[in-house]
């Protein structure tokens, strides 16, 4: 899979590359700014960018615009986006039309290797990844009267696996449960949230989070 | 300023007296003399008329003689109204009173002329002004002095040196004429007055006075109408007599209007009780000085100038024609009012008025110069704020960019090195515990820099910022957003650490099920509104956490308040002045 990172910390971005190297990627193009971003993967039409969302010059959210281009005029690259802190609005930002191939991740999940890689290549794929605070913020401001109470404890794991942009599978693998038994508790939680299922992983995601959002 | 002597009692009386046995005589000559009349019509008609002007001329002239001693127009007027007398001198059968008094038979209309022109001092006011009225005086005499060396005014006139009707017929053509002139330039100086004063003042009078101006338009109509041959209209000249002897009683009133303002001094001493605002105390003065435009200025030593309300300087003397009336104390300037140059001739209403508002001027000074130097304040507290702001800011992004990245990516090659070492369980346990610590850090880190800085805000906007914050909560928030645009960065952040903390005190005190917060700018103003259910009793000075946010909210210039009641919830409401 082929890669360009874009992350003006030089630690950070040859962590990243070697990272990315080392677990099979061939990162195509790592930059410091989000004009430079853009220029590589028109040239080189990567798999997945990887963006910080605080690039230079002012470290405000130049990295954030990129993702956005990228989302809208090079549909073919996934975007993952890493930043230092939950910026709740920001991720909505990217994931307002799908989550197809987006993802956004605070930048600790870096050091958890598995993991990240795993979401590199989900995200590359096509599919998603959302990072757990975000979907725990998004949980923790449920009302009281609320349907998720409804969910069991387990279920409600599941869900926040479904909404990080996990498979079944993953899910599954996560809970160290059957890939039956997950997809059983995938469609109950559809049932008692009342949301349409769809077959598409990151359809689902997007729809789990704006049901979470409503 | 000192307050004129005015005339004694007995001069107003004997001069009152003089007049009436003035107006008596020149009746009696005018009844007495068979030859008066026959062009004018009744010669009862013509001396009530004459008597008239004399009368109300020398009556007006005493009374604003007496009530105004400064004013030199009062005197004008008795003189003008003796000397209208005397041109009834020529109704007399005496020689030398009838040369007298026809020499001085076209003074009427000169004499009003000047006596308008010198409305209200008393003095002509330019030079062109006394030029006007010495070529009238001299024109007026010298040329009936002509006509009568000429010939044809009968047996009694003294001066008569040949007899030539056709000369003494060219002669008073150009007496006429030239007196007519006159007039209608005497109107247009008064235009042009007007027009340089700007906007008239104590509008009420002023248009009283110029209404006069017609009767100087009548005389010269008058005259030229003789010179072209129109017949004559008695009632025409009646009017024209009857105007001129109503013209010193529109004159009078003029004066007493003044001192009618002296009656207002009295409001002024009850007003001044109050402690006036300064804006209030200017509007207090121009009331009972009846001066409308009229401005206060005050001295500030620090600056060397003047300066009105507002802190504007003021120049002095004033270029637009107004006057300057200087309020010292002691030898050292406190202020100056800039007013309307007819207040001069009211010097002691102004000493009264300036003496009685000092210590109000006084106080309002001290206001202004206290309000100077807490603007000058303000600006200094401002520019730390921003300065502080600034640097906070700075610390926030080398935290970031520096500590933050190099943590992250330190805790990226410890995994990387755990993963090499499969072998060996013991050194992976440490390099993830290792990890952990680094990560812990890292959420330390971050709130230390959140602390120093909201970077979210800056980047993102207040929106964002709370949005966040609002998804952190320990409770459910509903967030309501009502601000468009970017606002100043240091209201942005003033309101974001605003809830930040209250929301984190909800979460430690307020046992609350539910939070609501509203921001929205109205008025000038940013107000922020966070709401709980909770269990209330929150006190602003005991918990250091209420009292911060409060010492923030001040600092920006807001006020932050809170209510609190034991068992029905807290709400907090901070409003901060914000410039739109």
């Amino acid at each position: 899979m082929r890669v360009v990172i874009a992350e003006d910390s030089v630690l950070l971005r040859e962590g990243l590359e070697r990272l990315l190297t080392e677990n099979g990627f061939d990162v195509v193009g790592s930059c410091t700014t989000g004009d430079d971003l853009l220029l590589k993967v028109r040239s080189y039409s990567p798999d997945v960018a990887i963006v910080d969302i605080r690039l230079p010059p002012t470290h405000n959210d130049e990295g954030m615009q990129a993702a956005l281009e990228i989302r809208a005029r090079h549909p073919a690259t996934a975007v993952l986006v890493l930043s230092q802190y939950v910026e709740l609005g920001l991720a909505m930002k990217l994931l307002a039309d799908s989550a197809e191939g987006a993802g956004y991740l605070l930048k600790d999940r870096i050091s958890d290797v598995t993991d990240f890689v795993a979401a590199v290549r989900r995200v590359a794929a096509g599919g998603s990844a959302i990072d757990p605070i975000i979907v725990s913020t998004l949980l923790s401001r449920r009302r009281s009267d609320d349907p998720l109470d409804q969910l069991t404890p387990r279920e409600r794991e599941v869900l926040e696996l479904m909404a990080e942009g996990r498979s079944n599978q993953g899910i599954a693998d996560k809970l160290v449960i059957s890939l039956r038994a997950a997809e059983k508790y995938v469609s109950s939680i559809f049932g008692k949230l009342g949301l349409p299922s769809t077959g598409s992983e990151s359809r689902r995601v997007l729809a789990v989070l704006a049901y979470l959002r409503s | 300023m000192g307050i004129a002597r005015g005339p004694k009692p007995s001069t107003i009386w004997a001069l009152a007296l003089a007049g009436g046995v003035a107006a008596a005589s020149a009746l009696a000559f005018a009844l007495t003399n068979e030859a008066i009349g026959g062009e004018l019509g009744e010669p009862l008609v013509i001396a009530v008329l004459s008597d008239w002007v004399t009368v109300s001329y020398v009556l007006c002239g005493l009374l604003a003689w007496w009530h105004r001693p400064a004013s030199r127009f009062g005197p004008l007027m008795v003189v003008a109204g003796f000397a209208n007398y005397l041109t009834t001198l020529a109704w007399t059968s005496s020689d030398i009173s009838y040369t007298v008094g026809q020499s001085l038979d076209f003074l009427p209309p000169v004499l009003f002329l000047h006596v308008f022109l010198a409305f209200p001092s008393g003095r002509l006011q330019s030079s062109f002004e006394r030029v006007l009225v010495v070529a009238a005086y001299v024109t007026a005499v010298g040329l009936e002095l002509v006509r009568m060396m000429l010939g044809g005014f009968g047996p009694h006139n003294l001066l008569e040196v040949t007899s030539n009707p056709d000369a003494g017929l060219v002669a008073v053509r150009i007496q006429l004429l030239a007196v007519s002139a006159f007039c209608l330039i005497g109107v247009g100086v008064l235009a042009v007055r007007r027009l340089r004063a700007g906007r008239p003042l104590r509008r009420s009078l002023a248009v009283l006075v110029d209404a006069f101006a017609l009767a100087l338009v009548m005389i010269a109509l008058l005259f030229v109408s003789i010179v072209v041959g129109w017949s004559p209209i008695a009632e025409i000249r009646w009017a024209t007599f009857a105007a001129l002897g109503l013209a010193p009683v529109a004159f009078l009133i003029g004066l007493l209007h003044a001192r009618l303002a002296r009656s207002a001094l009295g409001d002024l001493f009850v007003e001044l009780r109050g402690d006036p605002a300064p804006a209030d105390l200017q509007d207090a003065l121009a009331r009972t000085l009846r001066d409308p435009s009229l401005t206060l200025a005050y001295w500030l030593p620090e600056f060397g100038t003047y300066a009105d309300l507002d802190g504007r300087p003021v120049k002095l003397p004033s270029e637009d024609g107004r006057a300057t009336t200087l309020i010292d104390r002691d030898g050292a300037h406190v202020a100056a009012l800039l007013h309307d140059p007819a207040l001069n001739d009211e010097p002691a209403l102004l000493e009264a008025v300036t003496a009685a508002a000092g210590i109000a001027i006084d106080n309002g000074r001290l206001h202004a110069e206290l309000r100077a130097r807490l603007q000058e304040l303000r600006g200094s507290r401002a520019r730390v704020i921003e300065a502080g702001q600034k640097e906070r800011q700075r610390l926030e992004r080398d935290l970031h960019d520096g500590a933050q990245q190099r943590l992250i990516a330190l805790s990226l090659e410890l995994s990387r090195l755990e993963e090499r070492l499969e072998a060996d369980p013991e050194a992976r346990t440490r390099l993830d515990q290792a990890r952990r610590e680094i990560s812990k850090s890292l959420d330390e880190l971050r709130a230390v820099a959140r602390g120093i800085h909201p970077a979210v805000v800056s980047g993102h906007g207040l929106q964002v910022a709370l949005e966040q914050l609002a998804a952190r909560a320990p409770v459910p928030v509903r967030l309501n957003v009502a601000v468009e645009g970017r606002l100043p960065e240091h209201l942005e952040v003033a309101a974001f650490y605003l809830v930040s903390e209250s929301l984190t005190n909800i979460g430690k005190h307020a046992e609350a099920t539910a939070a609501t917060v509203d921001v929205a700018r109205a008025n000038g103003r940013l107000v922020v509104e966070v709401a709980d259910d909770g269990v209330g009793g929150a006190d602003t000075e005991r918990g250091t956490g209420l009292r911060g946010l409060a010492d923030r909210v001040e600092a920006l210039e807001g006020r932050l308040r809170v209510w609190s009641p034991s068992g029905g919830g807290t709400r907090l409401r901070a409003e901060i002045p914000c410039a739109s």
